[in-house]
């Protein structure tokens, strides 16, 4: 894994814009030169300064705001554009909260007979490859999902927690090997409400309270941040496993629903 | 008078408001204006509506003597739509609202202004807004519609199936397509008309814990429920 930040490929992410380049080109009110760098910063999904932070080496855990709205982006074009250097502005405005510094935790430690000692270290900040996640999903028997996706799911998930199995060799100066054994992911508005997505754990790891040790400090993170709706969606063969960390199945007869496209 | 939003609360402890057009179906909605523009937003107006329409941010609310939950804090609102990758919201002019609403039928043919304040809307004095919705997504794969709210008079006329056809729309040109959205039994009746994955739906409610409240144990208010904090994972030497 090293330093790999897992980035999103520019055109992955970006959905023709159709209706609104549409009304560009129809000549609506003609906006200056540059404009269509409007258009193409309206979808384009990964906001700037998060760029930048990823390389740093620091995890985002910020939501921002994804759109770029058309209206603000003429207007903005009318009012400041006189020269034909284009700025594209991030679209988003966030306020400089005071973020929780990325924790790690080594939950178990264990030295094994040959000398070696074997860490498990929860990590809720650090960057996520998605190849060993990808490779991970498959230990699992998780259906494959497009890595560009997974990447961007990533990128804008409120917190994203993961295990990592660390065997230090006596002796060896730096020849550590690290492997992702577990992850849980949370998206959030921040404010109200958050959802738990995609908590998986490596099946040689399972039955040992990583899971739950995932879970929780996920909750504890959460709550702390005064989030108090978190929901998840379970398949039933995990219900009890959630019931036993204090979730409760369709709480005051509230039901979770998803979308159905219809033709 | 057809702009007073509140009727008064039935004796049920839920506050659930019977909407003022019972034949709903016979009515249209009057000229609406939706916008997803974040200039558009007044979280004081937001505020209002939600608490006119009975909706609480929290899922398990605290409810004063009407049934009513008490008004969302104005911070954390903020927070929410600076976080919410989209954010509808339906306005209405307040002379349409505030006309006889005993006619049931709006006129039917649009004033040329009307056509390009649809185009272009500029929420004055005279706009109110009616509706609203906001939707969370990880831009990738899932999202999440929360709080979608019609004021009580305009219940019932399809705005509320409008505001997620919208935000749906949205999301979908972005390429997300596993959205889900919580509601409680009156909240289905809205025609959110969406189906389950068969997955369960499940919410953190922990209060107390087995091994009974120590020193250590923290408890977090999210509306009338206090929720058990875990506790801070430590390390264990095998």
């Amino acid at each position: 894994m090293g330093g790999a930040t897992a980035l999103l490929p520019a055109t992955a992410a970006a959905a023709p814009c159709r209706r609104r380049c549409s009304l560009l080109r129809r000549g609506a009110p003609r906006a200056p030169v540059g404009s269509r760098i409007r258009c193409i910063a309206c979808h384009f999904v990964v906001p700037p300064n998060s760029y930048v932070r990823l390389l740093s080496g620091k995890r985002i855990t910020k939501v921002s705001p994804l759109k770029a709205n058309f209206w603000d982006s003429i207007r903005s074009g009318f009012l400041k554009n006189n020269s034909t250097t284009e700025v594209i502005e991030p679209p988003s405005t966030l306020p400089q909260e005071e973020e929780p510094l990325p924790q790690e935790i080594v939950l178990v430690e264990r030295t094994q007979p040959d000398g070696a000692v074997e860490q498990i270290i929860f990590s809720s900040g650090g960057d996520v490859d998605v190849y060993d996640l990808q490779a991970l999903c498959d230990k699992v028997g998780w259906p494959r999902r497009p890595l560009s996706k997974v990447a961007a799911a990533l990128k804008n998930s409120y917190m994203v927690a993961t295990l990592h199995a660390i065997t230090k060799y006596p002796g060896t100066e730096g020849n550590d090997s690290k492997q992702l054994i577990g992850m849980a992911r949370a998206t959030s508005d921040h404010a109200f409400n958050a959802t738990i997505w995609d908590v998986l754990v490596d099946p040689s790891y399972q039955g040992r309270g990583l899971g739950k040790a995932l879970v929780e400090q996920m909750i504890r993170a959460l709550l702390q941040r005064d989030i108090g709706n978190i929901t998840l969606f379970a398949d039933d063969k995990v219900v009890d496993f959630y019931r036993n960390l204090g979730f409760e199945a369709d709480p005051e007869g509230i039901k979770g629903m998803f979308w159905y496209p219809r033709y | 008078m057809a702009s007073s939003l509140l009727l008064p609360a039935a004796a049920a402890s839920r506050f659930s408001p019977a909407p003022l057009n019972p034949q709903g179906k016979c009515r249209r909605p009057p000229p609406l204006t939706i916008s997803t523009s974040s200039s558009h937003h007044d979280p004081a107006r937001i505020r209002d509506l939600l608490h006119a329409a009975g909706h609480s941010c929290h899922r398990f609310p605290d409810r004063g003597p009407d049934g009513r939950p008490e008004p969302v804090d104005l911070d954390k609102l903020r927070t929410a739509l600076l976080h919410s990758a989209v954010v509808v919201s339906v306005f209405c002019r307040s002379r349409i609202l505030r006309e006889d609403r005993g006619q049931g039928r709006m006129p039917a043919l649009l004033g040329l202004e009307e056509l390009f304040e649809r185009a272009a809307p500029v929420p004055g004095e005279d706009l109110q807004l009616v509706g609203f919705g906001r939707a969370v997504t990880d831009g990738g794969m899932t999202a999440s519609i929360y709080d979608v709210a019609v004021i009580p008079s305009l219940q019932r006329l399809g705005i509320g199936r409008k505001i997620v056809r919208k935000i749906v729309r949205f999301l979908t040109n972005r390429g997300v397509y596993d959205i889900s959205a919580l509601c409680t039994e009156e909240e289905r009746a809205c025609g959110f008309g969406e189906d389950s994955l068969g997955s369960i739906t499940m919410m953190y409610k922990r209060a107390t814990s087995s091994s009974n409240m120590e020193e250590n144990s923290t408890v977090k208010r999210a509306g009338r429920m206090l929720l058990l904090v875990p506790e801070l994972a430590r390390t264990q030497n095998i």
